[in-house]
């Protein structure tokens, strides 16, 4: 087993109890800690994936921004923030239909072609040459989505609406 | 660096996406919905990112910049999906969304 198989296998342990962890908790914050330990995971994995542009962008945009913004959603929604959750439990259908896509999933994998190879590595320059040239019109359509939906979250929060 | 095996990266993905949806069908508070979806988009994220990382020609590059698309994506979401907590939070003095029941017939 080479290190970097090792490596994957404690990485992905740590997202799926990370991420089972942050939905199970009862405090908020808890969870809130709990995801940004799954967003750091994650990053480390697109590390050993070789993209660090998105590693790095993960870090920023997921450990940093959505972090706090969830955070901030808790604090301004509650009296006290380490108050706890009632206790909601999971019921058979929603854990039987989770196990269903799992499987479902994990069956689809093994219709693919297997290629053995090594992960290519491309260069954040590389990466981002292609965004302004050959992929722009996905940022284009980035920006549009963000602008509108921007004017949708303003338009929801304004003082005096109802 | 020798090869990860298909099985390990797709295995974890699904096995997220599981947990989000899981997520998403049980959890009452606003919040934690928006934590399960981030959870399930970020799955959908490492998709893209393996498959451009073992594309069997350089036009994995693509795959990658969707990702960077993506986590935009994703990053508006739950600037809106904030929005609603917030609007919700107004409206009823509360985020558990069995109580918002005002579109309901």
């Amino acid at each position: 087993m080479s290190l970097e198989e090792v490596a994957f296998l404690l990485l992905a342990l740590v997202a799926v109890v990370t991420a089972v962890a942050a939905l199970l908790v009862r405090e908020l914050v808890h969870t809130i800690m709990w995801i940004a330990v799954f967003f750091v995971d994650l990053a480390l994995i697109y590390f050993l994936l070789e993209a660090p542009f998105l590693g790095v962008l993960q870090l920023g945009v997921y450990a940093g921004a959505v972090t706090v913004l969830l955070l901030f959603g808790i604090m301004v929604t509650r009296k006290r923030i380490f108050s706890r959750e009632a206790a909601t439990g999971l019921g058979p259908v929603p854990v039987a239909l989770a196990v269903l896509t799992f499987v479902f999933v994990v069956a689809a994998v093994g219709e693919l072609p297997m290629a053995e190879a090594s992960p290519r590595s491309y260069a954040p320059s590389t990466l981002s040459t292609a965004l302004f040239s050959a992929d722009g019109p996905w940022v284009l359509l980035l920006g549009i989505i963000m602008l509108t939906s921007v004017s949708g979250a303003i338009y929801l929060v304004r003082e005096g609406r109802e | 660096m020798s090869g990860i095996s298909e099985v390990g990266f797709l295995g974890l993905s699904g096995a997220l996406l599981a947990v989000g949806l899981l997520g998403v069908l049980t959890r009452r508070n606003f919040v934690l919905i928006l934590v399960a979806i981030e959870i399930a988009m970020n799955a959908a994220i490492l998709n893209f990112v393996y498959f451009a990382a073992y594309a069997p020609t350089a036009a994995g590059l693509s795959g990658q910049a969707i990702a960077v698309v993506l986590v935009g994506f994703a990053a508006t979401e739950v600037a809106v999906g904030l929005a609603i907590v917030l609007a919700l939070n107004r409206a009823r003095g509360s985020i558990n969304v069995a109580e918002a029941t005002e579109l309901r017939l």
